[in-house]
């Protein structure tokens, strides 16, 4: 379980000017449950997110997972990065067993366990390629099996699928699905798309910018096992009626900032 | 199916090839210049063959292997040190921006001082000796080590550094994981650069400094109107030149083969 209360953080920007990322965040994930948090830019989701992962320091409030407070990186969390951060020098199997050898697990076991993982997401074969012979989607696999090798209880992705294309990542949603119903962790996942929001979320997080703060959940209550094949849960109108929700609540966020953005004088 | 590239044959492929675009370069070169020699060459201008026939020569003598061998001990020592110092010093300053506020303008002087007018007062503090001389090549190729490293050290993407922090990498770890490998194609083509400003240097200190070995060679065959001679030395310092800096180029495809410039196809720096 994922504890966050109070969590407040106000960057200095370059020009000196203070940006409030974050205010006031509280905020509570369950064991084992799938969230996913949506927001316009810049309202502060790779900063919560960073601050869960121990990678970043926050000026207000605490994140306790398990009860334990988070004072920096741990071996239960790991990370998917959305510009995919592999080693453009290594292997496949050497990215996928960063993990492992950062956590001084020894040269056998972790080829061993990276293979598993290379399977499992679907790129055997392609063991001693370099990142740069692979596709977006192909090392996007490369760094969820790095992150999975470790066996994290928790898994923070920052808008993982972003950067690939509309087909690759259904695939991937696919995917990711599956292994989360075999392996059932707590996954924190950021994304800019309400379909992906819902599709995957046990709740879908609604964060609002300037100060970030939460400003509502929503629970989806789409059965499980979920698909986004035809017939699937993309047809119900649950689905449909949350993603409606879910924009009309981001319009009405963007509208807002209009608002406050136009009452200057006009040019 | 066959591919285009596959069903050519090994002569077209080799033709098309940038030795073949080189050689072709280099004969006409020779054909003006042998035509420039003939026609309005006088005596310090030889013709191509007559400068291939006095290198042939040249190198058959007793005196261009002991001068090649003096004058390059200048170059490995120096150069060595320009590497060993140099690599150390770009990384750190690639990682460590304040100490580089400090550090920047004596880069900056190194870098637009002419470096021959380092060597009167090199001279006067060090004297004539080997250690001059090694000094000065190390000056030379230095720069280009550090700029170049320090520069990869910069241009490691920051991303993959919190990657490494995510999975609970130490500060040695992302040292020898990520910065050192993240740089290593630039370490590469600043040792390669380095290398041919050091034989620069090697040449240029004992052309205006200490009269000795090859630059030596050079002075005495202009004193004596030997024009073959003397552009058979140049020449022999060319072709160690080339040599050196293909074999460095070489070692950075082999050492860093993932980096853009070093793919296959990528055009030289
Ligand atoms: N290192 C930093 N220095 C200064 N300001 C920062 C820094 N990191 C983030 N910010 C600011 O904090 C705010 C939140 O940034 P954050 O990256 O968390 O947004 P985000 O919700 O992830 O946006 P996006 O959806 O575009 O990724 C932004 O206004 C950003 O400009
Ligand atoms: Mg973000």
């Amino acid at each position: 379980m994922i504890e966050i209360s109070g969590l407040g953080k106000t960057f200095i920007g370059q020009d000196g000017a203070a940006v409030r990322a974050l205010d006031d965040v509280n905020l509570t994930v369950q064991e084992n449950e799938f969230l996913t948090v949506l927001g316009p830019s810049g309202c502060g989701k790779t900063t919560m997110l960073k601050m869960i992962a121990g990678l970043l320091p926050w000026d207000q409030g605490e994140i306790a997972i398990g009860g334990a407070p988070v004072r920096g990186p741990g071996p239960d969390r790991s990370m998917v990065f959305q510009n995919f951060a592999l080693l453009p020098w290594a292997t496949v199997l050497d990215n996928v067993a960063f993990g492992l050898r950062m956590r001084g697990v020894g040269k056998k076991e972790r080829e061993e366990r990276s293979r598993e993982l290379i399977s499992l997401v679907g790129l055997s074969g392609f063991e001693s390629k370099r990142p740069g012979e692979l596709s977006g989607g192909m090392q996007q696999r490369v760094g969820l099996a790095r992150a999975l090798a470790v066996e994290p209880s928790v898994l923070l992705m920052d808008e993982p699928f972003g950067a690939v294309d509309e087909q690759t990542r259904r695939l991937l949603q696919e995917e990711l699905l599956a292994i989360w119903e075999k392996n059932r962790l707590t996954v924190v996942f950021i994304t800019h798309s309400m379909e992906e929001a819902v599709l995957l979320g046990d709740r879908v997080v609604l964060m609002s910018a300037r100060p970030g703060q939460i400003s509502e959940i929503v629970p989806v209550p789409l059965e499980r096992p979920r698909s986004s094949d035809v017939g699937g849960v993309e047809r119900s109108s649950d689905y449909v009626n949350i993603t409606a929700y879910l924009w009309e609540r981001l319009r009405e966020m963007h509208e807002e900032r209009s608002v406050v953005a136009g009452s200057g004088p006009s040019v | 199916m066959v591919t285009a590239a596959r069903r050519r044959p090994a002569w077209v492929r080799a033709l098309d090839s940038n030795l073949t675009y080189q050689i072709g370069t280099f004969v006409l070169f020779a054909l003006g210049w042998q035509v420039y020699g003939t026609v309005w060459g006088g005596l310090l201008v030889p013709t191509f063959t007559e400068t291939v026939e006095a290198f042939v020569e040249l190198v058959g003598t007793r005196e261009f292997w002991d001068a090649m061998f003096v004058s390059n001990q200048a170059l490995v020592i120096g150069f060595a040190l320009a590497v060993g110092i140099g690599v150390p010093v770009g990384v750190v300053l690639g990682r460590f921006r304040t100490l580089e506020r400090y550090l920047n303008v004596y880069l900056n002087i190194l870098l637009v001082t002419p470096m021959a007018a380092i060597i009167p007062l090199l001279v006067m503090s060090v004297g004539f000796g080997l250690l001059s001389r090694v000094i000065l090549v190390t000056i030379f190729a230095i720069v280009m080590v550090i700029v170049n490293v320090r520069a990869g050290v910069r241009q490691v993407d920051p991303a993959l550094i919190q990657m490494a922090r995510s999975f609970g990498a130490s500060e040695r770890e992302i040292w020898m994981r990520i910065l050192i490998p993240g740089a290593l194609p630039s370490i590469m083509t600043g040792i390669r650069l380095g290398l041919g400003r050091a034989v620069t240097g090697m040449v240029i200190v004992e052309l205006l400094m200490v009269s000795l070995a090859l630059g030596n060679l050079i002075l005495e065959y202009r004193g004596m109107f030997n024009g073959p001679a003397l552009y058979a030395t140049i020449a022999a310092i060319l072709i160690e030149a080339l040599v050196l800096i293909s074999l460095a180029r070489l070692l950075e495809r082999k050492v860093a083969p993932w980096a853009p410039n070093n793919q296959k196809g990528a055009n030289q720096r």
